[in-house]
C-alpha cells in the first residue's frame, strides 16, 4: 500500500464526517424516539421548547454539557473515566467499512466485516468497566447482564452475517452490495429471510435495546452499568449507544437490503433511507414489546436462535455446492 | 520579517534530529529497508507490548491488570498489521479482545468486586523464581527453531496474502495443526467442566 498524504486527508475528512454524522444522528434519533414514543403511547412528547419540541433535544445536550461530573466514593478513577471513553471512540473505527455510495467509503478493506466485528468487542469491553469502576451494585449487576447478553447475542448475529458471506464469498462489505441487485427481490431479505431475521433479533439484542435492555433495565438496576455516570461521562455513553445503533442499521442495509442499490437511481441516499428505515425499526419495537426476563433472553438465543442460525448456515452452504 | 524562535528549543530539536540521525547511521546497515511510517508503527506497537505486559505483572488490581492484557493484544494487533495480515489482526481483536478478555473479566467480577483485590499482595520471591524459570521452557523451544530457521526468509517485506487463501490452506495443508489447536481448546474445557464440576447431588452447605 503507498502511503501519500492524500490517503491521510482522505481518512482524516472521513472520520470527521462520521462524528458528524454521529452527532447528528443522535440529536435527530433523541427527537425522534420521543416522538414516537409519545405517538404509541397516545401522549404528545415533547413540544414546549421550540416548533413541535424540536429544539429538546439541543437543550438536553447543553444540560448534560453543563452538568457536573460526578465520581462516586472508591471508584476506581482511570477506570471510571476509561470506559465512556473507550464506549465512543473505537465506534468511529466501525463506520470506516461501509460503504455509503458506489464511491463513498472511507477505507475499502478486503476483511470490511472482520473489522466491524473485532472492533464492536470494545463496546461490551466498556460496559463492564463502566460497571465495575462505579463501585456500585446496580452497576455490577448491568455490567455482569451486558457480558452474558452481548457474548450470547454475538454467535447467531455472526452466524446470521456468515450466511450472507457464504452467497457472497467475500468478507468485503460494497462487494456485498456489489452481490445485490437494485430491485427488492433481488436483496438477500429474499433468498436469506431467516438469517435477516436473526439478525434484526440480535442487533437489537446487542445494543442494548428495549425488549432486550437488560443491562440497564430501570426497574430493577436504576440505569444499569451507567447509574454513576452524570454529564459527559453519560453522553459518551449515550452517544455510543445511538452510534452502535446507526452502525447495526447500516450493516442491516448493506447485507441484507441491497446497500446503495435501489430502484431508479443508485446512490447514498438509498442507503440512509434504509438504515433509518430499521433505525425506526428499532425505536418502534422499543415502545411496543414489555421487557424480557433474563432467563428468557438467554433461552431465546441458545435455544432457538442459535440452533435455527446454524441449521441455515448449513442449509445455505447445501444449497450453495449443489446449484454452484 | 523577523522569527521569534526560542534559541533553547532550537538546540534541542537540532541535538535530537542529530541523535536520531547517528542512531540511524549506526543500525542502518542492520535494518531493513521501510518506510520510516513503518518504524514509527512498529515503536509504537513494541511500547504498547510492553507497556501493557509490564502494567498486567505489576498492576495490584487484576481489572487493571486485564486492561494490561488488552493494551498488549492490541500491540500484537498492530503488529499483525505490519505484517500485512489485516485479517489476522483483526481476529486477534475479535477474539481476544471481544471474547476472551471479556470473559476474564466476567470471571473476576463474579469473584469479587474491590478495587483492592486479592492479589494485592507481592508474591514471594520463591515464586518470581518459578516465574523466571518458566521462560526457559518456550526459550528452549523457540530459541533452536529461531536459530535454524530465522535466516532463511525469502522476502523481507512481509507479502500480502488474501483471506481466501488463508481459509484454503487452513482446511488443506494446515488442516491437522489446525484440528490440534481444537483438541488443545477442547482439553482445557474438559479440564475446567472436571475441575469446577461438583456432581448432580447438593453439597452439604448447600442450600434445598
Amino acid at each position: 500500500m503507498e502511503l501519500s498524504l492524500l490517503y491521510f486527508v482522505k481518512i482524516l475528512v472521513a472520520v470527521l464526517a462520521i462524528i458528524a454524522l454521529m452527532v447528528g444522528n443522535a440529536i435527530v434519533m433523541v427527537y425522534v424516539e420521543r416522538k414516537a414514543a409519545g405517538f404509541i403511547q397516545r401522549r404528545p412528547g415533547p413540544y414546549e421548547v421550540g416548533p413541535w419540541g424540536t429544539l429538546q433535544a439541543i437543550v438536553d445536550s447543553m444540560k448534560l454539557l453543563a452538568k457536573q461530573i460526578f465520581v462516586p466514593a472508591n471508584a476506581d478513577y482511570i477506570l471510571f473515566f476509561l470506559a465512556p471513553i473507550l464506549a465512543f471512540f473505537p465506534v468511529l473505527l466501525l463506520f470506516l467499512p461501509i460503504p455509503f455510495g458506489p464511491y463513498l467509503t472511507s477505507w475499502e478493506t478486503p476483511d470490511g466485516i472482520i473489522l466491524i466485528l473485532a472492533f464492536a468487542g470494545f463496546g461490551v469491553l466498556s460496559n463492564l468497566l463502566g460497571g465495575w469502576a462505579s463501585n456500585n451494585k446496580y452497576g455490577v449487576l448491568g455490567a455482569a447482564r451486558a457480558v452474558s447478553q452481548s457474548i450470547a447475542y454475538e454467535i447467531p448475529l455472526i452466524l446470521a452475517l456468515l450466511a450472507v458471506i457464504y452467497q457472497a464469498g467475500t468478507l468485503n462489505l460494497s462487494e456485498i452490495v456489489e452481490a445485490q441487485g437494485s430491485w427488492p427481490w433481488q436483496w438477500n431479505l429474499v433468498c436469506q429471510p431467516l438469517a435477516f431475521f436473526i439478525y434484526l433479533v440480535s442487533l437489537v439484542a446487542e445494543t442494548n435495546r428495549a425488549p432486550f435492555d437488560l443491562p440497564e433495565a430501570e426497574s430493577e438496576l436504576t440505569a444499569g452499568f451507567h447509574t454513576e455516570y452524570s454529564g459527559m461521562g453519560f453522553a459518551l455513553f449515550f452517544l455510543a449507544e445511538y452510534a452502535n445503533m446507526l452502525l447495526v442499521s447500516f450493516v442491516c442495509a448493506t447485507f441484507f437490503l441491497g446497500g446503495y442499490k435501489g430502484p431508479i437511481l443508485d446512490g447514498f441516499w438509498w442507503t440512509f433511507i434504509k438504515a433509518y428505515l430499521v433505525m425506526f425499526f428499532i425505536v418502534w419495537i422499543r415502545w411496543t414489546f414489555p421487557r424480557v426476563r433474563f432467563d428468557q433472553l438467554l433461552n431465546i438465543n441458545w435455544k432457538w436462535l442459535l440452533p435455527l442460525s446454524l441449521l441455515n448456515l448449513w442449509v445455505t452452504a447445501i444449497v450453495i455446492k449443489v446449484i454452484g | 520579517m523577523e522569527q521569534h524562535v526560542n534559541p533553547i528549543i532550537d538546540a534541542v530539536l537540532g541535538y535530537i534530529a542529530g541523535f536520531i540521525q547517528y542512531l540511524a547511521g549506526l543500525l542502518g546497515p542492520y535494518l531493513p529497508e521501510a518506510h520510516w511510517a513503518a518504524y514509527l508503527a512498529f515503536a509504537l506497537y513494541v511500547t504498547a507490548i510492553i507497556l501493557g505486559g509490564l502494567l498486567a505483572i505489576l498492576a495490584r488490581n487484576l481489572v487493571r491488570a486485564m486492561m494490561g492484557l488488552v493494551l498488549t493484544f492490541l500491540g500484537v494487533a498492530g503488529m499483525y498489521l505490519l505484517l500485512a495480515s489485516p485479517f489476522l489482526a483483526f481476529m486477534q481483536l475479535l477474539i481476544y479482545v471481544g471474547a476472551i478478555c471479556v470473559l476474564v473479566f466476567f470471571a473476576i467480577m463474579l469473584t469479587h468486586n474491590s478495587s483492592e483485590g486479592e492479589e494485592s499482595k507481592l508474591p514471594p520471591l520463591s515464586a518470581l523464581g518459578y516465574g523466571l524459570l518458566s521462560l526457559i521452557a518456550p526459550l528452549a523451544v523457540a530459541g533452536p527453531l529461531i536459530i535454524l530457521h530465522g535466516s532463511k526468509l525469502k522476502s523481507k517485506v512481509p507479502v500480502d496474502t488474501p483471506t481466501g487463501d488463508l481459509g484454503k490452506g487452513l482446511l488443506t495443508e494446515y488442516v491437522l495443526p489446525f484440528e490440534l489447536i481444537s483438541i488443545v481448546l477442547l482439553v482445557a474445557m474438559a479440564g475446567a467442566v472436571f475441575l469446577a464440576f461438583r456432581g448432580f447431588a447438593p453439597l452439604k452447605g448447600d442450600k434445598e
